[in-house]
């Protein structure tokens, strides 16, 4: 791989001259809580920090977003179009499972129809992410095609070896950012440091979920009564669409204001019976046996037939936020051990 | 408490076991340390599922709404009270439901004790007398469970159930607190000092909806922020669009929030909402000498009124 | 943006019930009594029949006051109306008032059919509170 190496005394410094040419996104703690906002020094940013609670996701596809506003008189009407960020944009310090998640959203939004404000902003993104030494509890990105280390996603990648950063050069976006700043390149030695901390971080994790076979297992069970069991606690809240990464539901939605307004995009959740509502009153998912389905099957069976790709990248923030514990995993596992229905 | 997860599992086997009941409501042990888990129980040889400890802080009440089937349920003192409200206000029958009452000493706030071991993650919690021993890796840590309750626990004026039918382990003393005392400091600060505090954190607030959602008493056919006919709010985050739905919805349980704190708890943000429900409790206690949930004969303050109830507001030019 | 300045009036909306206070706002003007043009009368069927959402609705969308006035206690003409308010909108004062509202951007009274003089007063009052507190910022929706 190619790779150069970045003292951890020097890591600083190279934040804050990145500061300078782009707009920098970095984890910050705020009243207990971690959340990417923009920051204007390396000081603000967190390096070494469990995850955010709201995933980086907003920063390219906000919770609420003005496609254009209009206003009207008696004889004219105005529409403007908002502008794009002029700068070029980095995300600094996301987790590799959050990198990850945009390739997700790469395929949704610039497929068949092409987003262009998700795109442009994409375009205008750099990602640098930073491997996980010591993945948590309710990680397991590992079992959903990522890891600690995963590079899906990002332009550089760091590897914490101890004193210094091996920074993996995953695209030409990425090795720009490394342009005449003199850093070495690696050697063999902090290759295998590397390696060793990565093998480290990954034997750690635990079993996490067995996807072999799950979509043909979930396909064949859409009218299985295991539903009304797996999802007898569910709460039927918008925690874990609104706190994971790869969902990406919307509404639109026009807010209008006297003889304006704007037309709004905004997240909304397959988990909120509003979400399939009908004008007729008709709702074709009408209790969160529906929903909570809905959910699954939108996950780990119609992704792979739209996008070739799974809807999680195993962030785990559904499970810890999850204020009745209905834990992804367990509910993947136990559909895993289901026999198949013809 | 193996004593009370004990006795718990006796009574849920002998109502399944006589068939007094289809279904027990109770607690199971989570996926992670610290977190117990909902867990409904129909077969009687399923009862070693049911568990009790410091972590059962979900409001089991809000399972009671719109079933048919009849059900035990495991209450804590703020559990209770929500099923009393819920049988008062029609959505679930007194016989239709057998309350198994716990005395409760107030449930853990796992997040305060995370943040009590800096950023060291807990691997497994054992629990002895009023003592957590905490582990992970390379580190063991002792704390006292009674220093890390969750904010509506230490002010909670009713630990033990109400009302129920079988009783499981002794009563607790009541807390000795002087009620509504964080409400009177809060509102001893100047209105712009509160219209701050409220407006930061209700800019912390994604709508999910989890606070609604976990709600015992928000059971609403069309909660009034899906409204569409007329559409009472904005949908998106601005600001005074989440104010009103946080003011709405707490206005909404006025003389009914039991003050369990399951919204705060479900909130991932952290949005501090008990801070309005504690203001309309403690007015209805002051103005209407009403506490919700307490008994099944009074009536709801806002569905009655008295003639002579103080008008002090109303203006007199 | 509205700016402060001398010659400032507030926009004041005002939910009157049919069967008392819009009558005396009626009788106030057939009688001729002069009171500030601030206000833009509602007319609701009861002061029970006000949703709160009424009042928060006016604000965000840019009052400057709210009144609300219904029969006097014992008056209502469907009995018991005015007191279910009453109940309702004591606490809704309060709470509104607990998340920083300034006193004085809502208020209520009782105005009977025969009561013109006092709705002029009322008026001229609500007029007179809501001017010395400005311009409505707070509950206010913004232009994302």
């Amino acid at each position: 791989m190619k790779a150069k190496i970045i003292k951890k005394t020097d890591i600083a410094s190279f934040l804050d001259k990145l500061i300078e040419d782009y707009e920098a996104f970095a984890p910050v703690e705020m009243d207990g809580l971690i959340s990417f906002e923009k920051v204007s020094s390396s000081s603000e940013a967190l390096l070494d920090y469990p995850n955010s609670k709201m995933p980086p996701k907003q920063l390219l596809f906000p919770q609420s977003e003005t496609l254009f506003s209009y206003s009207s008189t008696k004889d004219t009407g105005e529409l403007e179009v908002p502008s794009g960020p002029e700068k070029p944009r980095l995300i600094f310090s996301i987790r590799p499972c959050d990198a990850m998640s945009f390739t997700l959203l790469d395929k949704v939004f610039g497929g068949d129809f092409k987003d262009p404000y998700y795109l442009n902003r994409r375009a205008n993104t750099v990602l640098v992410s930073i491997g996980c030494t010591t993945p948590r509890a309710s990680c397991f990105c590992n079992s959903v095609g990522g890891g600690p280390f995963s590079t899906e996603g990002s332009d550089l990648l760091l590897i914490d070896i101890g004193d210094e950063y091996v920074v993996q050069i995953v695209s030409d976006k990425g090795a720009k950012l490394l342009d005449k700043k003199g850093f070495e390149d690696t050697g063999k030695e902090k290759l295998d440091l590397a390696a060793g901390v990565i093998k480290t971080a990954e034997a750690s994790m635990g079993p996490g979920v067995k996807t072999e076979g799950l979509k043909e297992k979930l396909d064949s069970i859409f009218d299985d009564p295991v539903w009304q069991q797996l999802t007898e606690k569910c709460l039927g809240c918008g925690i874990c669409t609104y706190l994971c990464p790869t969902c990406h539901c919307f509404d639109i939605v026009d807010e209008t204001i006297g003889s304006g307004g704007e037309r709004v995009r905004l997240w909304d959740s397959c988990q909120f019976p509003l979400f399939t509502l009908q004008a007729s009153g008709a709702n074709p998912r009408p209790t969160g046996k529906e929903r909570f389905r809905q959910r699954m099957m939108h996950k780990f069976s119609y992704l792979l037939d739209s996008c070739d790709q799974i809807g999680c990248v195993g962030c785990g923030r559904c499970i810890t936020e999850c204020p009745v514990n209905l834990d992804i995993r367990q509910v993947l596992n136990s559909i895993a051990q289901l026999e198949s229905v013809k | 408490m193996p004593e009370l997860t004990n006795k718990i599992r006796e009574v849920a086997r002998d109502l399944l076991q006589q068939k007094k009941v289809d279904l027990v409501i109770g607690f199971a042990r989570g996926t992670t340390p610290m977190c117990s888990t909902p867990c409904f129980v129909r077969q009687d040889g399923e009862v070693n599922g049911l568990i009790w400890d410091s972590f059962c802080e979900n409001n089991l009440a809000k399972y009671l709404v719109k079933r048919s089937d009849k059900i035990a349920i495991i209450a804590k003192g703020c559990d209770a009270r929500a099923v009393v409200e819920l049988i008062k206000e029609n959505q679930i029958s007194r016989d239709q439901v057998v309350i198994i009452g716990v005395p409760c000493q107030g449930m853990v706030d796992r997040g305060m004790v995370r943040s009590a071991l800096e950023g060291n993650e807990i691997q497994e919690v054992e629990e002895k007398d009023d003592r957590l021993i905490i582990k992970g890796k390379n580190f063991e840590k002792v704390l006292n469970r009674n220093e890390f309750l969750h904010p509506s626990c230490k002010v909670c004026t009713h630990r033990n159930p109400v009302i129920y039918d079988i009783l499981v382990g002794d009563t607790v003393k009541e807390l000795d607190t002087e009620p509504y005392l964080d409400v009177a400091e809060f509102e001893a600060l100047t209105p712009e000092e509160r219209e701050e505090y409220f407006s930061k954190e209700f800019a912390k607030c994604i709508r999910c909806y989890a606070c609604r959602n976990a709600c015992p008493l928000c059971y609403c056919q069309e909660c009034f922020v899906d409204c569409s006919k007329p559409q009472w709010i904005g949908k998106t985050t601005e600001a005074s669009d989440t104010a009103i739905f946080h003011i709405m919805r707490a206005f909404h349980l006025a003389g009914r929030c039991v003050e369990c704190g399951a919204c705060e708890r479900a909130c991932p943000m952290g949005v501090d909402i008990r801070k309005l429900n504690r203001k309309l409790t403690k007015d209805v206690k002051e103005r209407f000498d009403y506490e919700a949930g307490l008994n099944l004969e009074e009536v709801a303050p806002l569905s009655t009124f008295k003639p002579d109830d103080a008008e002090e507001f109303i203006l007199h030019p | 943006m509205i700016v402060e300045s001398k010659d400032w009036k507030p926009k004041i909306v005002a939910f009157l019930c049919n069967w008392c206070s819009y009558a005396g706002a009626d009788l106030a003007g057939t009688s001729r009594i002069q009171y500030p043009p601030t206000v833009r009368v509602i007319r609701v069927p009861c002061s029970g029949r006000i949703n709160p959402f009424f009042i928060l609705a006016s604000l965000q969308h840019g009052v400057d006051g709210v009144l609300i006035s219904g029969c006097h206690p014992g008056e209502c003409h469907y009995l018991t109306g005015n007191y279910s308010a009453r109940r309702k909108f004591v606490l809704l004062k309060s709470l509104l008032e607990h998340t920083g509202l300034e006193e004085g951007r809502i208020q209520f009274s009782w105005v009977s059919a025969s009561e013109g003089v006092k709705f002029a007063k009322v008026i001229a009052e609500v007029t007179e509170k809501v001017k010395a507190l400005g311009p409505a910022k707070k509950l206010v929706k913004s232009k994302t």
